[in-house]
């Protein structure tokens, strides 16, 4: 089972993905901020990340450079209301890019691609 | 003794004087007066003076020479008063140009009276002038005017006209200038254009003078050594005065003037008269030079002023759309999360609802609202972008390949075929690419109702005079001019007729980057859009 972490500042949204990506059968670990996400990496694996870019505070597009520095093998989904950052150079760092919706579909059919692309790559490196 | 002469006469008869005419009859009575005015020319005074002579009387040689003295000096009096006559003209005549000239800054004026001045008989009299002006920036020695008759019987008209209307300088510029100026420029233009001389042609007899600020008599011009043969036979005349325009040490130009018509002799007082009013009208052309560039200059500072205003009134109106497109994005991005939290749960509940619960409707209600607010939601988000055209050149085909490419899924499962012909040597097009492929992806999947049998979109890319313009023919959706009018409004209800900001926003996007939108609607006919891209950077205004 892939374990996917999740980084949002709305508790809303992190139940909702929660759920949501459960049903799809991953395990979901939740973090409201960067250092709780910094926390939940610390001696775990994770197959991908989903970022939210705006968390309260901070900037997602620092903890995305800090996990491509550090993780670099885990891909990583920018998730936002703000359509802008997709011309962001920093933003384009990140695997995968989705406009916030309630329709999750994209970023389920996102999340599918990328661990299979990585999927690949760890059977091509075998 | 008699005496022929009534010279020791107190009183007289108008008779008995030969020299005496009418009007002159106080001097009947006046014997001094008469003596001193008349006696002394008189023949019948010489006759009695030769018969005192013979008389022997001592008297008579004194007396002839004090008379001989005496003509001498009346003669001289005489010619001065007359030399002093002219120059009491001459200076009313300078006084009345330099009135003239300094109340002018127009050139052509100032032109008119310089060689109005030189012609006229009230003036220097000559019968023909030409003024050259120096252009420092091509360094030549140009000719700008010429006046005067070119023939005999053109002279005798004028001369004739100008005898009839007695007119002042003033006067006589003032009709040159309105009615003769275009025809004497058009009359010597020809020979005007030939008398042209580089300044830098030093052997010149033109930059001679020019150079050397002072006039030239020219005479035997023909065989001058300094007279190149072509001016000669230019000017057509053996003498012709040069005289050199000279402001506060700068060359401005050069006044020929000859006699052409009579022949009359250039004399050197003629030519100190004219040398004296060459300074004012040096002064005066290089005066009217410098405001006809200070005009140049007003007109540009004017201009870039008015342009400045312009760029301040839009700034104004930048900022305040920045202000807008900042609210705009602000609100639209505070209400996404929640419309996203309350359309994700709608979702996630009715997919573990059972199909038999009956509030599986007010769910579906629930998605079908926020999708709904979703879109508006992306649209503002949209329009705000919209404010700020980011562009570049990019390639037409590059653009409609990438909007087709991106829509092709949902058109395709629409069960719709879509075409390109790109046209032959597109040029690059100088656009927002972002903005031109959300224009293109609305105009290919707008959702207007009324879906017709032929379920195609046809696209076309042709080079034109200003750009490239891009075809879109949809077939598919059937729409009235007027209906499709009120979808090209901004923010009006459009409910029922589709999405609705999409085409309005299109519109204002292609607006605002100045390229042309055009959208024409048959109710059977389909869709035609009409986008003429830009394949120049247009100025910055």
């Amino acid at each position: 089972m892939s374990r996917l972490l999740v980084v949002d500042d709305e508790a809303n949204i992190r139940l909702l993905y929660a759920e949501e990506l459960k049903d799809e059968g991953y395990e979901v670990v939740t973090a409201a901020s960067s250092a709780e996400a910094a926390e939940k990496l610390q001696g775990t694996t994770f197959d991908l990340a989903v970022l939210d870019i705006k968390l309260k505070n901070e900037s997602g597009i620092d903890l995305l450079q800090k996990l491509v520095k550090e993780r670099h093998d885990m891909p990583v989904i920018l998730c936002s209301a703000f359509s802008c950052y997709k011309d962001d150079f920093s933003a384009w760092l990140a695997d995968g890019y989705i406009v916030k919706s309630g329709d999750l579909t994209e970023l389920k059919q996102e999340i599918a691609r990328l661990l299979a692309k990585k999927a690949q790559k760890v059977k091509a490196e075998v | 003794m008699d005496r022929e002469c009534c010279w020791n006469r107190d009183v007289i008869e108008l008779a008995d004087c030969p020299e005496m005419g009418p009007g002159e009859e106080d001097l009947l009575v006046s014997k001094r007066q008469r003596n001193l005015e008349k006696c002394c020319e008189c023949h019948k005074f010489l006759t009695d003076l030769k018969q005192l002579r013979g008389d022997a009387n001592p008297l008579a040689p004194v007396l002839a020479s004090f008379l001989g003295e005496f003509r001498r000096q009346k003669n001289q009096i005489q010619s001065l008063v007359s030399f002093l006559d002219n120059k009491t003209l001459e200076i009313r005549f300078l006084h009345e140009l330099g009135s003239v000239l300094q109340s002018s800054v127009d050139l052509d004026e100032v032109l008119s009276v310089a060689l109005t001045a030189i012609t006229a008989g009230k003036g220097f009299g000559m019968n023909r002038a030409f003024l050259l002006l120096t252009d420092r920036s091509a360094g030549l020695l140009r000719g700008h005017l010429g006046i005067g008759p070119r023939n005999l019987e053109e002279a005798g008209q004028v001369w004739n006209e100008i005898a009839q209307n007695d007119m002042d300088l003033k006067s006589l510029a003032q009709n040159f200038r309105l009615n003769k100026l275009s025809s004497e420029r058009a009359k010597f233009h020809d020979l005007l254009e030939q008398l042209t001389v580089p300044l830098a042609n030093k052997k010149h007899i033109l930059i001679k003078a020019l150079d050397g600020k002072r006039p030239i008599m020219v005479e035997g011009a023909f065989q001058h050594p300094d007279v190149p043969p072509e001016l000669a036979r230019l000017l057509g005349v053996d003498t012709f005065l040069l005289m050199p325009l000279i402001s506060r040490n700068r060359r401005v130009g050069m006044i020929i003037a000859d006699n052409f018509i009579t022949h009359r002799t250039i004399t050197e007082e003629d030519m100190r008269s004219i040398e004296s009013f060459g300074f004012p009208v040096a002064f005066a052309i290089e005066r009217a030079s410098l405001y006809d560039k200070l005009q140049v200059e007003l007109d540009r500072v004017t201009a870039a002023g008015k342009k400045l205003k312009e760029q301040q009134e839009l700034i104004v109106r930048m900022e305040s759309m920045a202000l807008v497109g900042r609210i705009t994005s602000s609100v639209a991005h505070s209400v996404r999360n929640p419309l996203m939290i309350i359309g994700g749960f709608a979702r996630s509940m009715l997919k573990n609802s059972p199909e038999s619960d009956p509030k599986r409707t007010f769910i579906e209600s629930i998605v079908a609202e926020t999708r709904q607010l979703e879109g508006v939601l992306d649209e503002i988000l949209n329009y705000s972008d919209s404010l700020y055209p980011t562009k570049d050149f990019w390639d037409v085909s590059q653009l409609v390949e990438t909007a087709l490419r991106d829509t092709a899924d949902n058109l395709t499962s629409l069960g719709y075929a879509t075409s390109y012909s790109p046209g032959d040597d597109l040029p690059p097009v100088y656009i927002d690419f972002k903005q031109l492929s959300y224009c293109l992806r609305t105009v290919l999947q707008n959702d207007i109702a009324g879906i017709g049998v032929d379920l195609s979109i046809a696209i076309w890319s042709q080079r034109c005079e200003d750009g490239v313009i891009l075809r879109i023919e949809d077939h598919s959706r059937h729409i009235t001019q007027a209906e499709l009018d009120h979808l090209l409004v901004p923010f009006s209800e459009t409910r029922d007729l589709g999405a609705g900001l999409g085409l309005a926003l299109c519109k204002t996007m292609l607006e605002k980057q100045g390229i042309p939108f055009i959208v024409q609607a048959g109710e059977n006919d389909g869709i035609r859009y009409t986008i003429t891209l830009p394949t120049r950077k247009e100025e910055q205004t």
